[in-house]
């Protein structure tokens, strides 16, 4: 016997739950495209969805926030101090590539500086993942040691039951046992036999991509050039990336009145790395390729112990020209051989 | 012979003879139909090439990579008509000499893809020419006939709805041909003359400069909208452009390198007084 969700008291436990005051975010499609909004009942929720377009991160790390205002008058200045919401949300329908990548920007946020951004909103959500019964030519997670229902970041795994009725369902935190027991009258016991998870073909070796990666003879390969000839920079791999997780601090406003922003930022841009002086240091694409990948499989795992890729294929699936971390894996594990 | 055969025996004798140092063109991508820019340098690589309905993106772009055309030697490209047309301005606006280029010309119609004739920029001028009459007889598109037929306000509700999603990856101007300034003006910071926040009015500012600033230079390749991962329908707007120019001043960019590039030049016999 296990707990069992019905889809058909999805919406029940929406409504339960807001009005315990929470809110509830899920995959939806607006104006075509499809990502994590709030949503007031099942019918505008997306399950169906492999991945949506955008991800889980811009929850936690929009891609502008204000965290100060300021205001100079005669006599003092004024500063306001931006807090994010304080609202408490579950997040209902999350794929576990992109759960894992909260688990992966934890260790970011949390290294030389305590986040209060991101661990404000972190600690105010509540993650329902449900494991993969479908997905496509881009998903990789198997690559990257994770898998269909990889249970890490999550605080509750949804198994679909092979009906297509409903969700056999496991609680795997504090956080996410609370939530469910504010809507234990909506849950069932039964032995409904869960769906087959969809099956993920492994397609590098994630070790010797690694021990090629941290070998320096290689930083001045010619391969980075030849990967990444036709990348135009745009940047759109690292915005869609569940842990791409870089951003800049900038002022809008004038001298006397304005507010201090965080916006994303990424390394696929020329500018990321400009000098005042003009110099570049990483001056051309190839090296901010480069960069991409070296600061994900190579310095990101030996600071942290946990790659910064959690292989949800976005970067290849959403990109212009066809490139993507999934092909420089490949063809660096080619050159192992 | 197929168009693809036809042009990987072409590219084949351009490398060997040492006619061109380079191919540009299209090869297979990482799914069945997804194809990929790839750079071809050594006769023996022609077989990557792939020509085919799914080989839509204008390459012109790669030709401004730096250092690619300063030892003066040719590279040849993959175009269609836009593609040709974009060469052209880039020409007309000093990026680069079309005596470097050799253009592969196709043309997608439906399933059928076709060569076109010549392998200079100019010798496409008489398609280019029917191009232009052509698209003034080309019936409006659905949604921008819905456009025009709103107020002023809904129709700035529907872009600033549109443009709420944009997440700011500047992807539009990096896969756009014409966007070949060094230092975008919102790569600027002193004066920051636009807000790179990507809250409304940042987006708004971007789109709308990024608009104006193509008036009269889009081509109409497509790539900007096919790049942005927000799926705003940038080619309504660039489309709306295209007609105000062409309406205007009978301008459809692209013609022939020595085309003046519409909203840089003055004639005395302008009905305005002053640069707008
Ligand atoms: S790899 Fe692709 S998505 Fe990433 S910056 Fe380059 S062109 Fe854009
Ligand atoms: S690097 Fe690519 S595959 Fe890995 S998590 Fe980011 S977008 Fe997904
Ligand atoms: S604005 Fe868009 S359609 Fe126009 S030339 Fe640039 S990329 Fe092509
Ligand atoms: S590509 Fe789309 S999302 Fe990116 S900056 Fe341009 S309009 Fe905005």
């Amino acid at each position: 016997m296990a707990t069992l969700l019905y889809s058909a008291s999805l919406n029940d436990c929406i409504a339960r739950w807001r009005e315990d005051g929470l809110m509830v975010f899920g995959p939806s499609t607006a104006g075509g495209v499809s990502g994590f909004r709030e949503v007031e009942d099942a019918g505008s929720l997306d399950l169906d969805l492999v991945l949506t377009r955008s991800t889980l991160k811009e929850l936690f790390f929009p891609r502008t926030e204000p965290m100060l205002g300021y205001r100079i008058g005669k006599q003092q200045i004024e500063t306001e101090e931006f807090i994010p919401p304080e609202g408490r949300r579950i997040i209902f329908g999350v794929r576990p590539c992109d759960a894992a990548g909260m688990q992966v920007d934890d260790a970011l946020f949390d290294w030389d500086y305590h986040d209060a951004y991101w661990f404000r909103r972190r600690d105010s959500s509540v993650i329902f993942s449900i494991a993969c019964t479908h997905s496509d030519a881009f998903c990789m997670c198997t690559s990257l040691g994770l898998a269909p229902d990889s249970t890490k970041g999550s605080d509750v795994l949804l198994r679909p039951l092979a009906a297509g009725n409903g969700w056999k369902v496991e609680a795997l935190t504090e956080r996410g046992e609370n939530a469910l027991s504010s809507i234990s009258s909506l849950l069932k016991e039964g032995g409904d036999a869960p769906a087959p998870l969809t099956d993920v073909p492994v397609k590098f070796d994630l070790e010797a991509c690694r021990r090629w990666l941290a070998d320096p003879e290689n930083f001045e390969s010619r391969f980075w050039k030849e990967i990444s000839e036709r990348c135009i920079g745009c940047g759109s791999c690292t915005y869609l990336c569940p842990t791409c997780h870089c951003f800049d601090i900038q002022d809008e406003g004038d001298t006397y009145q304005g507010v201090r922003r965080k916006n994303w930022d990424s390394c696929s841009f020329s500018l990321f790395t400009m000098h005042t002086s003009g110099h570049n240091p990483r001056a051309t694409q190839s090296a901010r390729w480069r960069q991409r990948i070296m600061h994900k499989f190579n310095y990101f795992s030996l600071k942290f112990n946990v790659n910064s890729c959690t292989g949800c294929g976005r970067c290849t699936r959403e990109c212009p020209v066809d490139m993507g971390v999934t092909e420089t894996l490949q063809a660096i594990s080619t050159l192992q051989r | 012979m197929s168009i693809q055969e036809h042009y990987r025996s072409r590219a084949k004798e351009l490398l060997s003879s040492g006619t061109v140092k380079m191919v540009i063109g299209y090869g297979t991508g990482s799914t069945p139909d997804r194809r990929r820019p790839v750079f071809i340098t050594s006769p023996d690589e022609t077989d990557r090439l792939v020509l085919d309905k799914a080989c839509r993106t204008n390459l012109s772009g790669y030709l401004l990579r730096e250092g690619l055309l300063s030892d003066q030697k040719q590279v040849a490209v993959f175009f269609n008509l836009d593609g040709v047309r974009s060469l052209n301005i880039l020409a007309a606006e000093s990026q680069l000499e079309t005596a470097q280029v050799l253009v592969l010309g196709f043309r997608i119609e439906g399933e059928e893809v076709t060569a076109l004739q010549g392998e200079r920029a100019a010798d496409f001028k008489s398609l280019i020419a029917a191009a232009k009459e052509q698209r003034k007889s080309q019936p409006p598109h659905e949604l921008q006939e819905k456009l025009e037929a709103m107020t002023p306000k809904e129709r700035f509700s529907f872009w600033e709805a549109e443009f709420s999603r944009c997440i700011k990856c500047y992807a539009c101007r990096q896969a756009c041909p014409m966007c070949w300034c060094r230092r975008c003006v919102v790569d600027n910071n002193q004066p920051q003359w636009v807000n790179t926040s990507s809250h409304t009015l940042g987006n708004l500012e971007w789109n709308l400069l990024r608009a104006f600033h193509l008036a009269g230079r889009c081509v109409e390749c497509g790539n900007c909208s096919r790049a942005c991962p927000a799926d705003i329908p940038l080619h309504l707007l660039n489309r709306r452009m295209s007609d105000e120019v062409q309406g205007s001043f009978d301008h459809y960019p692209g013609m022939d390198e020595a085309q003046e590039p519409v909203l840089a030049s003055f004639r005395k016999d302008d009905p305005e007084t002053f640069i707008l």
